[in-house]
């Protein structure tokens, strides 16, 4: 690998899009004295799928969780730079963390429902909220949710039981139907599908490609082929810096940076 | 590869086969041995617990009945109005036996039966005030001493010098048995009556109560407290040098000997805050502090052991810190927490030392009325009564043990049942 094009960590191709609605300019994080994310700026487009690719601990959940602020809850963890949602500053003291959370909803890597019914799970975001004035409109609330998580009918028979008896992909589609119960504009997946064997996650993935009409979708994946079937757009992330972003077509078949180059093509990852 | 080298690989390979061949059978001795040590350790405290379950049931299972005597009562209605019952028993004491005369005769016969026997009759006619003038058959409360050879514990058999009971009441006591006036009762009284000078009359309802009333004090300060402070500890406080010293302390304060809890609570809590003395609520409030490390320490394992992914998942869907902790974190620790709170109970309903301290030792007849009455608990009335003479009392011992004992018991498998039942839901 030539020296000079290693130490090239400008980002390729466009971080801009027209109408964003996340747009992050030269963040960084650092957990105490070690950076995790260095000077990365991009744009999140209103209905797009993005997905984040990378080898492992180069900081795609770290951008992932500074979209929620789920760094707060980080000790040590410290972001700087500017990140806003529909042009707020989202870590202004304005801010409410609260707020933000139900604004950007987050589907984890292991499927985390609550020990709970699965009624519960995805009444819990609406009544914490205050979504539903009704027990009429909190169950109408969670049978869409699971409709639209593809899950309403596997188990619309029992909902009383709990969450976390159903099959991993149920329980991730559960998780998905959670976060959507609250209409969050953007949808944070952090590898959603890497615990699941490869029938769920062609479930979810449909569902993904669903979800796009109604939500933003940010998903950090390991998958190259699942970024290339479900994203529009792909960032490449190497040690803490953001190589390359463009059209998910174009990054796999024409990677403009050497990096990128060589971790679509297997050479490291 | 040729051929000597082939050779010297077979012959290497023979000799890791003996090698390992005879080192085999000497692990497999070590393996034997180490075995048998483990199966003797485990006999060693096995029958180290038999034979202390044993001894204490064996001397402490008989206090369950109690030997009484059939009495032809005649309430006569002077005695009764004047309330002399007393002269009532020895009435019908001297019916049985007429040839008997003397002072001292008279006393040895009127010794057969217990002193409490007058009360018992004063209220049974207080219950059943019909019964004056009349004359009914009435089962009365045995003397310890009789009540004692009755159940074999002294032998009838030893020179009448190193007799309690004389030859002449057992001879009455014989003849007694003969007109079948002696039975074996199961022992209420000793569920329902007070701590009592003589033994046959001598009960464990009032250490029953104590013991209740200090654990309901100790249970309702300290469980509070404990989860409170652990879920701060856990959850809210901040990692620095004040909160790491918390910490240490918490730790040490589970070690410190529980006697120095009682010192600490005779100065602040009778002398300084004026508490009354031997009072169930004076007795909760220093088993309280030797409960609450034990509680904050359970309780912070507990919270730690709840996944981070169900805080995560809460955080992510918008929950407050607060909401997160209430919502999700403490059901899932509450198990564990009610866990240590009820094996810090355990431990707080056998302790003794603390509260001899802050005078719960003292003799009380009565039963506690409430958590500002002077009482006592049962690992304390254990104490009292194995420091008295009367041979009757090692069997009330033995018996309040028991009851103890059963009591640990239950507590524990109600702890072990909570942990199995709530283990990993997630
Ligand atoms: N909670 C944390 N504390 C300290 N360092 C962390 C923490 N989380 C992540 N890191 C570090 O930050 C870097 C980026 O991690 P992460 O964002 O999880 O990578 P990825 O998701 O791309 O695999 C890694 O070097 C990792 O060790
Ligand atoms: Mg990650």
């Amino acid at each position: 690998m030539d020296l000079e094009r290693q130490q090239q960590r400008q980002t390729v191709g466009d971080i801009t899009v027209p109408d964003p609605v996340i747009c992050c300019r030269g963040v960084n994080v650092r957990y105490g004295d070690k950076p995790a994310i260095r000077d990365v700026s991009l744009d999140i487009a209103h209905h797009e799928v993005i997905a984040m690719i990378g080898p492992s601990g180069c900081g795609k959940s770290t951008l992932l969780r500074c979209l929620n602020r789920l760094n707060d809850t980080i000790p040590g963890a410290v972001v700087t730079g500017t990140i806003t949602l529909d042009g707020q500053d989202i870590y202004d003291r304005q801010q409410d963390v609260v707020q933000l959370r139900a604004r950007v909803g987050m589907v984890f890597q292991k499927p985390n429902p609550f020990p709970k019914s699965v009624y519960e799970n995805v009444a819990y975001g609406p009544r914490i909220h205050g979504l539903a004035a009704g027990r009429a409109e909190l169950d109408e609330i969670v049978q869409t949710s699971l409709q639209r998580a593809g899950l309403w009918d596997e188990v619309k028979d029992r909902l009383n039981q709990p969450g976390t008896a159903l099959s991993g992909g149920q329980q991730q589609r559960l998780c998905i139907a959670r976060t959507i119960a609250v209409s969050p504009e953007v949808i944070l997946m952090d590898e959603p599908c890497s615990a699941l064997d490869p029938i769920a996650t062609a479930r979810i993935e449909d569902l993904i490609d669903e979800l796009r009409q109604n939500f933003t979708i940010c998903i950090v994946t390991h998958s190259m082929q699942q970024a290339a079937r479900v994203s529009q757009r792909t960032a490449y992330f190497h040690l803490g810096d953001l190589i390359e972003v463009g059209p998910t077509e174009r990054i796999f078949t024409n990677p403009r940076h050497r990096l990128t180059e060589d971790y679509l093509t297997g050479r490291f990852g | 590869m040729n051929r000597p080298e082939l050779q010297t690989v077979a012959a290497s390979q023979q000799r890791v086969r003996e090698r390992v061949g005879r080192s085999l059978r000497r692990r497999y001795r070590a393996e034997r041995r180490f075995r048998a040590c483990g199966l003797g350790a485990v006999l060693a405290g096995v029958l180290a617990v038999g034979g202390l379950f044993v001894s204490i049931v064996s001397t402490g299972y008989s206090v369950f009945w109690q030997t009484r005597i059939t009495l032809d009562i005649q309430f006569v209605p002077e005695a009764v109005r004047a309330g002399d019952f007393t002269a009532l028993v020895r009435a019908a004491l001297r019916q049985q036996f007429p040839e008997v005369e003397g002072r001292q005769d008279l006393r040895q016969l009127y010794g057969l039966i217990s002193d409490g026997a007058g009360y018992e009759l004063r209220d049974r006619v207080a219950a059943e005030p019909g019964l004056s003038g009349t004359t009914a058959a009435i089962a009365l409360l045995a003397a310890d001493d009789v009540d004692q050879l009755r159940k074999g514990r002294s032998d009838r058999h030893a020179p009448e010098a190193e007799r309690i009971i004389s030859d002449r009441q057992l001879a009455w006591l014989d003849e007694l048995d003969r007109r079948q006036r002696i039975h074996r009762q199961f022992n209420r009284e000793f569920f329902t009556a007070g701590d009592s000078r003589e033994p046959e009359q001598a009960g464990i309802r009032g250490a029953l109560v104590g013991s209740f009333l200090t654990l309901l004090v100790t249970l309702l300060l300290s469980f509070p407290i404990g989860v409170a402070a652990a879920v701060y500890l856990e959850e809210f406080a901040p990692r620095n040098r004040l909160t790491d010293l918390i910490e240490v302390n918490i730790n040490n304060l589970a070690a410190v000997p529980s006697i120095v809890f009682g010192l600490l609570g005779l100065a602040v809590f009778i002398q300084f805050f004026g508490v009354p003395r031997s009072a169930p609520l004076a007795g909760g409030l220093v088993l309280t502090l030797m409960t609450l490390p034990t509680i904050i320490i359970a309780s912070r394992a507990a919270i730690r052991a709840v996944p981070p992914s169900i805080r995560e998942a809460a955080l992510g869907m918008g929950a407050s810190p607060l909401q997160m902790v209430a919502h999700h974190v403490l059901p899932l620790a509450l198990p564990g927490m009610l866990t240590g709170a009820i094996i810090g109970m355990a431990r707080a309903l056998g302790e003794s030392a603390p509260l001899l301290m802050i005078g719960m030792v003292a003799f009380i007849a009565d039963v506690p009325a409430g958590a500002l009455s002077p009482a006592t608990v049962l690992p304390v009335q254990v104490f009292l009564w194995a420091d008295s003479p009367e041979p009757a009392f090692l069997e009330r011992t033995s018996g309040a043990i028991i009851v103890l004992l059963v009591f640990l018991l239950l507590m524990n498998a109600a702890a072990v049942i909570l942990r199995q039942k709530f283990e990993r839901r997630w």
